[in-house]
């Protein structure tokens, strides 16, 4: 049986009372309501700063593909050299995320992914100074790192809404943020021809000095959230000093690695979130290698893919709500599985068309779904565990990149497959790796395939969690 | 004796025959259809004569900087062909700079492809000029090399194209395989030293201004 102790809360600020929120509120102070246009203290504005400070992650990591054209030339690369440092970006936050997790645990959201944009926005801006291949691949190794945001985000998300709103929360959080990488692929251009036209400098000065942009909105959303964010509802997060503590960080690590279900989403994640970055990455070329459309259009078309996120990932999370108020967590995971398997499906399907028009259906198609995936695993992360909640998020994060790396590798570099075949194969490794989710089994709540076990006292965590309103 | 509306006929037919050689039925120009019929030379300074080198040498050693060297070019119709047989179609010339085999070496957005229309191996524009028929001389040009062209190996490339814009002759300043008489262009690199100086200002602000956030966090505690 585990010791169920929430972290004392040791208030910096002077705590709220509950009736003063603008917000209804459980218990706990999480708010059960998720009201997306409003910025009332400290809930909604907790989930503005948290989705604005990972897109301005997302733009810095993602600023690098769309100027790719115009950089390879000026460093000499080889399409080896680019397929590396594309790679490279991915594993940077494959270790990132799982340790961000932990880390959160311990030091809070607001601290740790401030800390984080303020010490990786020199990196972005570093992209300035870079003239060879090496450092080229140096730089967007040490880029990913800020992606370990999406961790933090999460967990703050988490500990802000309640249960029945969580998966929204997450989503819309998580949603909003990965338009950044589509946003970024169209904005990244038009700054570089800005530069160069308004400042009459040639290009290879150019594109250095665009680079400023994505860096000055990193430090800038950090500061922003240093200043006015809240990691809890009733105050700062403060673990009590360690002679009281039970919960030392090995503790609550080991105990949250021990956890199969965190695995489990790791790798449904890795096939969700990880093909979505992977499909970032190969898009543009696809559609402009097998259509032969021109570099402008393919660009447009792949931002379409990123910025669907805008809508698709919070339907996700909603879409989890609703089947968790109705059938539990049973529901929340026959959602996922069925979500994932479509995505598969059309993944597989978008290999296998050879129309222009029918292959831009499939992808948005294929997007909504896939993206959607993604907010369904974590409208379920947040009840795996409530004491090691950073872990499991870090490592069901961590599973998302490196889903990317492992597609990436096996199936699109080298030639050994062509674009197409790739890409079906990657909708079936979707297909085949979501099938361990009817694995999961949640002794309070039940599984895809069993009911729960009546042993309502088995997990005290359980009763930490509202499914039902 | 035949009519002349088959003389007609017959030249029609032979006037189309030509122009399927150079190009299939989608109106496609294959690399490999174009008669070499140009000869070129290129040299980093005005040659007093004109003289075309041995084959196999280099020019000239050292790299050209991008913006600043200059590249003489010179191309006039193949003397060796038998005289009269083919510029007679050729309308204007353009002139490019492509790249060398060594610098399309993995990397797919420099390729070589036979169809001209996806063909990327010359990206950079030198001159288009309008064909001067009959002539034995020498044509010349004079070129800057651009800001915008990368560091790589390259070498002079010239399409001529007849009235309706198809390519039906190229001569270049290398051999068939690219392989001799290439040079190396180094490109401008971008970084200036204001630049470093930002960089270094900005990486400091960002940390200096974290250290002072837990600097304040830090005092604000201690009274409680």
């Amino acid at each position: 049986m585990e010791d169920e102790h929430p972290p004392e809360q040791v208030p910096l600020k002077q705590a709220v009372p509950a009736h003063l929120f603008a917000l209804p509120v459980d218990e706990d102070g999480k708010a059960t309501e998720f009201r997306p246009f409003s910025m009332a203290s400290p809930h909604m504005r907790a989930f503005h700063l948290a989705w604005f400070s990972l897109f301005s992650c997302f733009f810095s990591t993602f600023s690098i593909p769309p100027l790719l054209a115009v950089i390879r030339d000026d460093l000499h690369l080889t399409e080896t050299d680019t397929s590396r440092a594309a790679i490279a970006a991915f594993i940077g936050s494959i270790f990132s995320r799982i340790v961000m997790g932990p880390i959160c645990d311990h030091l809070g959201p607001r601290v740790a992914s401030a800390t984080l944009s303020l010490l990786t926005s020199p990196i972005i801006l570093a992209t300035a100074l870079v003239s060879s291949p090496n450092a080229f691949i140096t730089i967007r190794f040490l880029v990913g790192f800020s992606l370990a945001n999406f961790v933090a985000n999460q967990f703050w998300m988490s500990r802000m809404f309640s249960g029945c709103v969580v998966g929204l929360a997450n989503g819309v959080s998580a949603g909003w943020a990965n338009t950044g990488a589509g946003a970024t692929q169209l904005v990244m251009p038009l700054i570089y021809s800005f530069i160069m036209s308004a400042f009459n400098l040639p290009s290879s000065t150019a594109w250095r000095l665009s680079y400023i942009v994505p860096a000055v909105l990193q430090a800038s959303t950090a500061v922003l959230v240093l200043t006015y964010g809240q990691d809890l509802p009733s105050g700062s997060y403060k673990r009590t000093s360690k002679k009281g503590s039970k919960d030392s960080f090995f503790e609550v690590f080991f105990h949250g690695i021990k956890n199969y279900r965190g695995w489990i989403l790791a790798l449904t994640y890795g096939f969700s979130f990880g093909v979505e970055l992977t499909t970032d990455n190969i898009i543009a070329q696809y559609f402009y290698d097998r259509f032969g459309v021109n570099i402008q259009v393919a660009g447009t078309i792949a931002s379409c893919f990123g910025l669907a996120n805008f809508f698709s990932r919070p339907s996700g999370g909603l879409f989890s709500d609703m089947l968790g108020r109705r059938f539990g967590m049973r529901g929340k995971l026959w959602g996922l599985w069925a979500t994932q398997t479509v995505a598969g499906l059309l993944c597989l399907l978008l290999g296998r068309v050879n129309s222009l028009w029918s292959s831009i259906l499939v992808m948005c198609v294929f997007s909504v779904f896939v993206q959607a995936a993604a907010g369904l695993t974590f409208g379920v992360v947040p009840f795996v565990s409530k004491r090691s909640l950073g872990v499991i998020s870090g490592i069901t994060g961590g599973g998302g990149t490196m889903g990317a790396v492992i597609t990436q590798l096996l199936l699109f570099s080298g030639s050994k497959y062509s674009k197409q075949t790739g890409i079906s194969l990657m909708g079936i490794m979707m297909i085949v790796c979501t099938l361990p989710l009817s694995l999961m089994y949640f002794p309070q709540w039940g599984g895809m395939l069993c009911g729960p076990s009546h042993h309502p006292d088995l997990d005290l965590e359980a009763d930490h969690y509202r499914l039902l309103k | 004796m035949a009519s002349r509306s088959e003389i007609v006929l017959a030249s029609l037919l032979l006037f189309l025959s030509c122009l399927a050689e150079t190009s299939d039925a989608n109106g496609v120009v294959l690399f490999s259809s174009l008669p070499n019929t140009l000869e070129m030379i290129v040299s980093p300074h005005k040659p007093e004569q004109v003289m075309k080198p041995a084959e196999g040498s280099w020019t000239f050693g050292g790299t050209l900087k991008a913006g600043e060297d200059k590249l003489s070019i010179s191309w006039r119709l193949n003397q060796s062909f038998s005289a009269g047989t083919t510029d007679s179609g050729y309308k204007t010339i353009k002139v490019k700079l492509c790249y060398a085999p060594v610098s399309q070496v993995d990397r797919g957005w420099r390729k070589t492809v036979d169809n001209l229309a996806k063909d990327k191996t010359c990206q950079f524009k030198i001159e288009t000029r309008p064909y001067k028929h009959g002539s034995s001389k020498w044509k010349y040009i004079d070129w800057t090399i651009k800001h915008d062209v990368p560091s790589a190996s390259y070498f002079v490339r010239a399409y001529a194209y007849d009235g309706a814009g198809v390519a039906v002759a190229y001569g270049q300043s290398t051999g068939p395989k690219k392989n001799y008489n290439i040079f190396e262009v180094q490109g401008i690199t971008g970084r200036h030293k204001t630049l470093d100086v930002v960089s270094i200002c900005f990486s400091a602000f960002s940390v200096l201004s974290l250290v002072g956030f837990f600097v304040v966090e830090k005092t604000r505690a201690k009274p409680t």
